[in-house]
C-alpha cells in the first residue's frame, strides 16, 4: 500500500457529524455475542488397523504441504523427495509451499485457523507454535500411524518426546504424537580452517580454550565471532549454547521443560547473558550485531570474514559451496560439566486436523522420513535425525563427516538442550527481544534474566 | 438493475428524480456498509474481551484501553509513531517549502520531468521501499559506504540494529517516501501565486526570507494543510514497512501500532488487546485530521 | 521581473539534488537486479555486464507468473467494481436531492478516515466464518469498499460541477436519469474516471497487510506479499531479489508514467478542499 493512500487520508469536513455516524456504526452490532463463542473440537482419529498405508489407493488427491526447507541443501532434499513421491505414486501431486522460517513462523497460525488449511505443515516444537495449535484442535495426533508405520522403532524416544503434547494440551514432551521431524539440528561452531592455522590457532576442544582463542584472534586483529541478529531468532541458539555451557544441560532442560523449581534468574544463566554481552562489548562479534542480517552474516562468514560461527547444522550445505575444505564443524566444545549444546530436531511435519487425506499425508510424512530419505538427505549435505548407512562411508574430513560424527557423539553423551523459544506461548517473542536488548546494551543481564523469569512465572502460574 | 432504475424513473416526472437517488447508493452503501461499518463496529466489540483468538473470549471492558496507556509495550509503539510523524510529516513538508521557497523567485523550465520524478517513491509498493531501504542500512549498505567515502568512518553504524536509530532511520525511509509529494503539491500552489505580489513584496524591500514569510507561506496554506493530512495517515498506518525491515526491533524499539495490530492479532494471539490498538489507532488519526484542519481554518 | 542568475542556478542546483535523492535507492534496485549473483551486493554500483537471466531466474524461482496472475485478477476487478460502484453512488450524491444526502454522504466520509488496521480483524473473522479466507473475494470486497468511499468522494466533486444546462438539455429530450450518467456525464467525465482508476488500481496492486492475512495458498497470493516471502528466501541472493523487486514495482510505474498528471492529480485530491 503507498504510503498515502486518501482510501484514508480524507480530511473531515464535519468532525461531529462523522462522530455521530461512528456511533451508530457500534451500535448496529446490537445482539452480537463474545468472539469466539463457536467451540474448539478435538479431531477424531482412526485406530491403526483402519488406516491405509498405501497411497495409489487413494485415488487422485493433492496434497498441500508447507515447509521451511528453503536453503540450499534442505531445498535439493525435499525437491527429490518429493519428486520420487509422486514418481512412486502418479496419483498424488504435491503443492509445496516453502517460506522462510521467520515467515513460515508469522503465518502458519493464520493458515491453520483458515478455511483451507494444508495437509501437511512443518510445525515449530513447543509452546508458542505446537502446544497452542494442538490446543485449538488444528493439528491431528499421529500414534495410529506411528503404530502403522514402525515409527517408534525407527527414531530414538527422546527425538519423538519433544513431538509430543499431553492430552489435555497444558504441556509438552509427553502424550500423544503431532508430528516426525526430518532432521536432527544442534547448535555447533563452524570453523575457517585457514584463518586458524594462519593465527597459530588448532579448533578448541573445551569451553575454556575456545573462550580462551576468542581473545587471541581479536588481539591478532581478526573478527572471533560472525554474527547477525536483525532476523531477532539467532541470539537464541547464541546465547543457548553459552546457556549450555554455564548452566549445564540439566538445568536447561528444566527451565524449558518447567520441571523443577529452576529460574532464569539462577547464578548461571545470569553468567551466561555476562558473557553474551561482553562477547559483543569486547568486539568478538562484528558491530551492530542487531543490524546485520542472518543469512548476510553466514555470506560473510562464507567470504572469510570471521574465524568462527556458532549457528546450526542446516547451515553446513550452504556454507560447504562457497568454503570448501576450509570449512569445519564441531558440536559446542565441552565444559567440565560434559557436553552440551543447543539442538533437538528440525520443524515437525504435522498432518492438519481438516486434512481430507490424512492417510496420504501421513504416508508422505513416512516417506520423507525414511532409511532412503536419511541417505538422500546425507547427499545433499543434511543431516538426517537417524543416519543411515551411508554415513559409515563420508570421509571424516568432509563437513558432512564431521557433522554427524558430532551429532553421533552429542546423542552419546546425551548432550543435547532444548531450544530456549519452547519455554513458554509468548517466550519466543520475549526473548527474542529481550536478547536484542542484552546484546544492544539495553538490558543488563539482571534485567535480561528478570524479563525471562517474569514471563515464565507468568506461564507456569498462571 | 438497469432495468429496475429505469422502471422507477419512468413512474415520476422528470425532473424530480429523489427516491431514485437511494437506488444509485445502494450497490456501493452496501458494500461500504458490510466491509468497513460493521467490521468498525465489531472491532470495537472485539477491544471489549481478552480473546487469544481461539477459545471464548472474556469481557473485560475497558481493560485494553486503560492498558494503552499503562503497559510500556503498549504505550511505546503510540509514542514511536509521534516520533515518526517529525520523520513522515515535519520533514518532508520543510524541505517542500524550501524548495517552493526557492522556486517561487524562478520560472523553472522542466516542471514535467521534475515533478514525475520526485513523485516516483510514492508509487513503489511498499515492499519495494523496504528491500531498497534494508540494503541502504545495511553494514556494508550504501549509506555506510558513502560516509567512508568521505572519510567519515566514524560514523558507520549498523542503522537498523541500533536501538536509537534505527526508528529515525526507518523515519528517513518515510520521509523519503513523501518529500516528492509535498514538493509537487508546494510547487503547483506556487506557481498559482501572482507574481505581482512578490514584486510589491520586492519593492518593500523585502529579501528572499520576508519575502517566503509575508506572500510563499500564507499563500501555500491550503497545500500545507493537504500535505499535512496525507503525510500524517501515512506515517501512523505504517504497517508494511516496519514489517518488513525489523519486525519492531531492535528490542521493541521500532514497534508502531500498526504493527500490533498484526502482531497481537495473528501471531501471538491477544485479539481484543490488537482491536483496541486498531481503534485507538482509528481515534488518533481522527483526532490529527481535525486538528489539522482546524489549525488551517483557524488562521484564515 | 528579472530573476537573478544566481537565484536560477540556486534553484536547479536544489531540485536536482532532490531528483538525485529521489533516484539513487530506485537506481540501487535496477543496478543491482542487472548485476550478476556474485557481483551484486548492497550498495551503488555499476552492473557487471547486463544479466537479464536474473529477472528470468526471479520469475520462475519466485513464481511471479502466478502471483502476477491473482494480482490481475484481484486488481481489475476492485477497478472495475469501486469505479462502477462510485460514479452511481456519486452521481445521486452530486446531482439529487433526497431525504439523509448528507448523512449517508458523511457515512462514506468516515469511511476515508478509518484505516484498514481497524478492519482487518473482523474481516479476517467474518470471512472465515464465511468459509471464504483464502480465496480471491476476501481480497476484492474488503479492497472494494474502501475504494468505493475514496471514489464516491472523488467523483461526487466531478458530478457537482458538471454542467447543469448539458445535463437539462438531455433530460428535456427525454433522456432518463440512467442514459443520462452513462451517456452524458460519464464520457465527458472520462479525466476524472481515468484518475479514479489509475489510483484505485494503484492502491490495489500494492496492498500487503489484507493479503497478508487473508491469502495462505500460494496460488492465491498476491506479488507484494510474493516478493516480501522471496526476500524471506533469498535474502543473501542480492540480485535476484533486487530483479524480483523490479518485477513487482513495474506494473504501477509504467501506468504512472503513462498518467502521471492523472496520478498525482488523484493522489492529492485526497485531501483537497472542496
Amino acid at each position: 500500500m503507498s504510503t498515502t493512500s486518501p482510501r484514508s487520508s480524507r480530511r473531515p469536513f464535519t468532525p461531529r457529524a462523522l462522530a455521530a455516524v461512528a456511533v451508530c456504526g457500534a451500535l448496529a452490532l446490537a445482539g452480537c455475542s463474545a468472539p469466539g463463542s463457536g467451540n474448539t473440537t478435538q479431531p477424531k482419529t482412526k485406530s491403526a488397523s483402519k488406516i491405509s498405508t498405501d497411497p495409489s489407493k487413494a485415488g487422485k488427491v493433492t496434497l498441500s504441504v508447507w515447509d521451511q526447507e528453503v536453503r540450499g541443501g534442505q531445498n535439493a532434499e525435499i525437491t527429490q523427495l518429493n519428486k520420487e513421491f509422486q514418481a512412486k505414486y502418479p496419483n498424488v501431486t504435491i503443492k509445496r509451499t516453502s517460506k522462510s522460517f521467520s515467515d513460515l513462523k508469522t503465518t502458519l497460525k493464520l493458515a491453520l485457523s483458515g478455511n483451507n488449511p494444508p495437509d501437511v505443515v512443518e510445525a515449530n516444537q513447543g509452546y508458542p507454535d505446537m502446544v497452542t495449535f494442538v490446543k485449538a484442535g488444528m493439528l491431528l495426533p499421529l500414534d495410529s500411524y506411528a503404530k502403522a508405520y514402525g515409527w517408534t522403532k525407527r527414531y530414538p524416544a527422546t527425538l519423538l518426546a519433544l513431538n509430543r503434547v499431553s492430552s489435555d494440551a497444558s504441556h509438552f514432551g509427553e502424550g500423544k504424537l503431532y508430528g516426525l521431524s526430518q532432521m536432527g539440528e544442534y547448535v555447533g561452531v563452524y570453523y575457517n580452517k585457514t584463518k586458524l592455522k594462519k593465527l597459530g590457532l588448532t579448533p578448541p576442544t573445551s569451553w575454556s580454550q575456545f573462550t580462551a582463542d576468542l581473545a587471541k584472534i581479536k588481539a591478532k586483529g581478526e573478527l572471533p565471532i560472525q554474527f547477525g541478529n536483525l532476523d531477532k531468532w539467532p541470539a537464541i541458539h547464541t546465547f543457548g549454547v553459552i546457556q549450555a555451557a554455564t548452566a549445564g544441560k540439566q538445568e536447561v532442560r528444566n527451565l524449558v521443560f518447567g520441571t523443577g523449581s529452576a529460574k532464569w534468574t539462577s547464578a548461571p544463566t545470569v553468567q551466561a547473558a555476562k558473557t553474551l554481552q561482553s562477547w559483543t562489548t569486547k568486539g568478538y562479534f562484528p558491530s551492530g550485531v542487531n543490524g546485520i542480517g542472518y543469512d548476510d552474516a553466514n555470506k560473510q562468514f562464507a567470504q572469510g570474514k570471521g574465524v568462527f560461527d556458532i549457528t546450526g547444522t542446516w547451515e553446513a550445505a550452504t556454507l560447504k559451496g562457497p568454503m570448501g575444505s576450509s570449512l569445519g564443524l564441531m558440536p559446542t566444545p565441552p565444559t567440565s560439566k560434559g557436553l552440551a549444546t543447543t539442538g533437538g530436531e528440525s520443524l515437525a511435519f504435522s498432518v492438519t486436523s481438516k486434512s481430507k487425506n490424512p492417510d496420504v499425508a501421513a504416508a508422505y510424512i513416512n516417506f520423507i522420513t525414511n532409511a532412503h530419505a536419511a541417505d538422500v538427505m546425507l547427499k545433499t549435505g543434511n543431516l538426517p535425525a537417524v543416519p543411515g548407512k551411508a554415513a559409515s562411508s563420508l570421509s571424516s574430513s568432509s563437513i558432512e563427516g564431521q557433522m554427524v560424527a558430532g551429532w553421533q557423539k552429542i546423542s552419546a553423551a546425551d548432550g543435547l538442550v532444548p531450544y530456549l523459544d519452547y519455554s513458554t506461548p509468548t517466550f519466543y517473542d520475549t526473548i527474542t527481544a529481550a536478547l536484542q536488548n542484552l546484546i544492544g546494551g539495553k538490558a543488563t543481564p539482571q534485567q535480561f534474566t528478570q524479563t525471562l523469569q517474569d514471563d515464565y512465572s507468568k506461564f507456569h502460574q498462571g | 438493475m438497469a432495468n429496475r432504475v429505469r422502471a422507477a424513473y419512468r413512474r415520476r416526472a422528470p425532473g424530480e428524480p429523489r427516491a431514485l437517488g437511494y437506488l444509485y447508493i445502494a450497490p456501493a452503501l452496501v458494500v461500504f456498509v458490510a466491509m468497513v461499518i460493521v467490521p468498525l463496529g465489531q472491532s470495537v466489540w472485539y477491544s471489549l474481551f481478552s480473546w487469544d483468538g481461539l477459545s471464548v473470549a472474556t469481557w473485560v471492558g475497558v481493560g485494553n484501553y486503560t492498558a494503552l496507556v499503562s503497559d510500556p509495550t503498549l504505550r511505546g509503539p503510540f509514542l514511536h509513531a509521534l516520533v515518526l510523524l517529525i520523520f513522515y510529516s515535519l520533514l518532508p513538508i520543510l524541505l517542500g517549502l524550501l524548495l517552493a521557497a526557492a522556486m517561487s523567485r524562478v520560472r523553472v523550465r522542466g516542471l514535467t520531468f521534475f515533478r514525475t520524478v520526485l513523485f516516483l517513491p510514492q508509487v513503489l509498493a511498499m515492499v519495494v521501499v523496504a528491500v531498497t531501504w534494508r540494503w541502504i542500512y545495511a553494514p556494508g549498505g550504501l549509506l555506510n559506504e558513502a560516509l567512508r567515502l568521505v572519510g567519515l568512518d566514524g560514523l558507520t553504524h549498523s542503522w537498523l540494529g541500533d536501538f536509537t536509530l534505527a526508528l529515525p532511520a526507518i523515519g528517513v525511509a518515510g520521509t523519503w517516501v513523501g518529500f516528492g509529494l509535498c514538493m509537487v503539491l508546494f510547487l503547483a500552489g506556487v506557481q498559482t501565486i501572482p507574481r505581482e505580489r512578490y514584486e510589491a513584496a520586492r519593492l518593500d524591500g523585502a529579501g528572499p526570507l520576508q519575502e517566503f514569510r509575508a506572500v510563499t507561506l500564507p499563500a501555500l496554506r491550503p497545500q500545507i494543510a493537504v500535505a499535512a493530512t496525507l503525510t500524517i495517515v501515512a506515517g501512523l498506518r505504517n504497517f508494511d514497512l516496519i514489517y518488513l525491515t525489523t519486525a519492531g526491533g531492535p528490542g521493541n524499539s521500532t514497534a508502531v501500532p500498526a504493527y500490533e495490530v498484526y502482531h497481537r492479532a495473528f501471531e501471538i494471539g491477544q485479539v481484543g488487546s490488537a482491536a483496541a490498538v486498531g481503534i485507538g489507532l482509528t481515534v488518533l488519526i481522527f483526532l490529527l485530521t481535525v486538528v489539522v484542519s482546524r489549525l488551517v481554518e483557524g488562521t484564515q | 521581473m528579472i530573476s537573478s542568475r544566481l537565484d536560477r542556478t540556486l534553484t536547479y542546483a536544489v531540485l536536482v539534488l532532490f531528483v538525485v535523492i529521489a533516484l539513487v535507492p530506485v537506481l540501487q534496485i535496477v543496478s543491482t537486479a542487472l548485476s550478476s549473483n556474485e557481483h551484486a551486493q548492497p550498495g551503488l554500483l555499476l552492473p557487471d555486464g547486463l544479466h537479464w537471466h536474473n529477472f528470468v531466474d526471479a520469475w520462475q524461482r519466485g513464481h511471479f507468473g502466478t502471483y502476477l496472475r491473482s494480482s490481475v485478477i484481484v486488481t481489475v476487478v476492485v477497478v472495475v467494481a469501486a469505479a462502477v460502484l462510485s460514479t452511481m453512488a456519486a452521481y445521486a450524491f452530486g446531482t439529487m436531492r433526497f431525504p439523509g444526502v448528507s448523512v449517508l454522504f458523511y457515512l462514506f466520509l468516515l469511511g476515508l478516515t478509518v484505516p484498514e488496521e481497524a478492519l482487518v480483524i473482523p474481516l479476517y473473522y467474518d470471512f472465515r466464518g464465511l468459509g471464504l479466507t483464502d480465496t480471491y473475494w476476501a481480497l476484492i470486497l474488503p479492497q472494494t469498499a474502501q475504494s468505493v468511499a475514496f471514489g464516491t468522494y472523488w467523483m461526487r466533486t466531478y458530478f457537482s460541477r458538471s454542467s447543469r444546462e448539458i445535463t437539462e438539455a438531455a433530460r428535456i429530450d427525454g433522456a432518463s436519469t440512467w442514459s443520462i450518467l452513462w451517456r452524458v456525464l460519464v464520457p465527458s467525465g472520462r479525466p476524472a474516471i481515468t484518475t479514479l482508476v489509475v489510483i484505485t488500481f494503484m492502491w490495489t496492486w500494492n496492498e500487503f497487510l489484507l493479503a497478508l492475512v487473508m491469502v495462505s495458498s500460494d496460488a492465491r497470493r498476491t506479488v507484494p506479499l510474493g516478493l516480501a516471502f522471496f526476500q524471506g528466501q533469498h535474502s543473501s541472493d542480492v540480485a535476484l531479489l533486487a530483479a524480483g523487486a523490479v518485477l513487482v514495482a513495474l506494473p504501477v510505474v509504467i501506468v504512472y508514467l503513462a498518467f502521471q498528471r492523472r496520478f498525482i492529480e488523484g493522489m492529492l485530491s485526497g485531501a483537497v478542499k472542496e
